[in-house]
């Protein structure tokens, strides 16, 4: 039965991330019995929902879902309506609240647009566990400029020990990014008709995407002064993590598929450098000689 | 969901498949949809789509180079008896498995005589591009007889499944001499998978008007005038690619998420939790209410 997860899993670490939401859909529909499983492991971009008792943007995933509805950290309310939905208990709703407000202002800081949520909810055992996310879109302004998405899905249980907390977290990243290119080398001036018939001329059209996801897991204790501290706890793992993470996605998304490009295809003439190391070869031998 | 839609989920995702990892998408799908008797000849179509789409190279039987399977290499179907392949450079074609990836049944063929002499020129300068600058290029020229047109496909593929990666670029070329054209497309598919999946896709197409003098009467020349064309062309895309990661880098990337706030510094979570209670202390101050239950 397991086996099954992993090979979902596996192949969703396969498929392309641009198609998460329809391949999930379509293994669903071929395994319903493990529709949980699914929708419990695999990360999906953020959906925006707007909470309609207070206007406010909330992002919504699987947990803070009950059934078909959706339920507003900032309200507190599901959408639609529900009577018996799922809700932390009081304490718990309280520093849901104050998490909330807390990390408005960590995604002002650093996106600077977007919006945030986090969900906290009981667990079984006294201890609790949340989810806190941040999701930015970046639109362009006209067809050449670069789109771009950002979600951050940082999961987190916490459980305490006398004055300290123990956390662990685990966090993805999703990152979408879009760019076109055209030229028209027919189009520039800079060239007379003649030119452009001895040399010829290309047209050209292009998109290149950039997009997947990455997850890092951590365990830390923290001290802990008040219920609050949860939330400055937190608030510095999940400040600290996305900060090694934005280093890991730009290393990854802008060197490691460059240089697998370049693994691929060389600019530079390849038989040339073999003739030059020939050469030098050659040299060194006759220098020894 | 139906067995008939099970296959056309199962095929979906075989055609989605990363450079190198059909065979593991493929344990995975059998996995999941566990009903390897209809899976078998359910997913054959999908395997062969996927194979002509990515032009897979194939060892030729009984020579020592690789040419590509796709569907201009494809000289007769099923329907017409077997489906058979060509091998232009040896001018030999051969029955492909699309599930092993063997060619079997190798049998000479005759080329046309006319675009012959244009098409090995092309061929001869196709293969020391290659060399310049693919590191496990393979690639072959095709010639569409009668029609005065030849098409080049490209193909370079790494597989590093040990470090995670894996990349594919495939190109190809439709040299038309009636129209004095070029009509072209470059595909890069990049999979990084260590911790994550991240894929690069990038798709190009390219159109080029024949400059006067690169038609000659000298299919030497001419050929190595074209391919001097694509040469550059395909390096001006390649550093083309650095721009656009330079400007999804500098201008979307920055602007999804500060590398830190203006500040420059860390937050100060203490702070952030106690500006928050001190807005709602003074908020409710201002209310006159005290404290709100």
């Amino acid at each position: 039965m397991g086996d099954i997860v992993d090979s979902m899993l596996d192949l969703m670490r396969r498929l392309p991330p641009t198609r998460v939401e329809e391949n999930v859909q379509a293994l669903i529909d071929i395994c319903p019995d493990y529709a949980d499983d699914l929708l419990g492991s695999v990360d999906q971009p953020l959906q925006l929902r707007t909470d309609r008792a207070t206007g406010r943007d909330y992002l919504a995933c699987d947990y803070n879902r009950d059934g078909e509805s959706y339920r507003s950290p900032w309200s507190n309310e599901y959408e639609p309506p529900l009577d018996d939905g799922t809700t932390p208990s009081p304490k718990l709703r309280k520093l849901e609240i104050t998490a909330n407000e807390a990390f408005d202002t960590y995604r002002e800081m650093y996106f600077e647009g977007g919006v945030s949520s986090v969900y906290l909810w009981d667990l079984d055992d006294g201890g609790f566990a949340g989810v806190i996310l941040l999701k930015k879109v970046m639109n362009p302004t006209n067809n050449d400029e670069p789109a771009g998405t950002w979600d951050s899905i940082h999961v987190f249980e916490a459980s305490e020990r006398g004055r300290q907390a123990h956390y662990k977290l685990t966090s993805t990243i999703m990152l979408q990014l879009v760019t076109r290119q055209n030229s028209d080398e027919s189009g520039d001036g800079s060239l007379s008709a003649q030119a452009k018939e001895k040399l010829g001329s290309w047209k050209r059209n292009g998109e290149v995407t950039l997009g997947g996801s990455m997850t890092r897991q951590i365990e830390q204790d923290w001290p802990l002064q008040d219920s609050s501290s949860h939330v400055s706890n937190t608030g510095r793992m999940v400040e600290d993590m996305e900060i090694k993470m934005r280093n890991l996605l730009q290393e990854v998304y802008f060197n490691k598929t460059r240089d697998i490009v370049y693994d691929l295809r060389s600019v530079d003439d390849l038989e040339k450098a073999r003739r030059q190391r020939e050469l030098q070869k050659e040299l060194v031998g006759f220098i020894k000689r | 969901m139906d067995p008939a839609e099970r296959i056309q989920a199962a095929s979906s995702f075989l055609l989605q498949a990363p450079p190198g990892e059909i065979n593991d998408v493929l344990n995975d799908v059998r996995a999941v949809i566990s009903d390897d008797d209809s899976l078998q000849d359910g997913v054959l179509p999908a395997l062969r789509e996927y194979n002509l789409t990515q032009f897979t190279t194939v060892d030729v039987p009984g020579v020592e180079h690789q040419t590509i399977v796709s569907e201009i290499a494809r000289i007769s179907s099923e329907e017409e008896g077997e489906e058979r392949y060509l091998d232009p450079r040896s001018k030999t074609s051969f029955r492909f498995d699309h599930l092993s990836l063997e060619a079997t049944d190798p049998q000479p063929t005759e080329s046309d005589e006319e675009s012959e002499p244009l098409r090995e020129a092309l061929e001869k300068a196709t293969q020391l591009y290659l060399s310049a600058h693919y590191h496990d290029g393979v690639a072959a020229v095709f010639s569409h007889a009668g029609e005065n047109r030849f098409t080049i496909q490209v193909v370079a593929n790494k597989y590093n499944p040990n470090n995670y990666w894996s990349g594919r670029w495939r190109s190809q070329y439709v040299v038309n001499f009636n129209e004095n054209k070029v009509e072209g497309f470059i595909l890069v598919h990049v999979h990084y998978y260590e911790q994550g999946n991240v894929q690069l896709t990038t798709s190009h197409k390219l159109f080029l008007t024949l400059p006067q003098t690169a038609v000659t009467s000298s299919p030497q020349q001419t050929a190595s005038k074209i391919l001097a064309q694509i040469e550059s062309e395909e390096g001006k895309y390649q550093v083309s690619l650095n721009d656009a990661y330079q400007e999804m880098g500098e201008k979307t990337f920055k602007g999804l998420r500060r590398a830190l706030p203006m500040t420059r510094q860390k937050l100060d979570w203490d702070k952030v939790l106690g500006y928050k209670l001190g807005a709602e202390l003074s908020a409710s101050k201002g209310g006159g209410f005290g404290s709100a239950i």
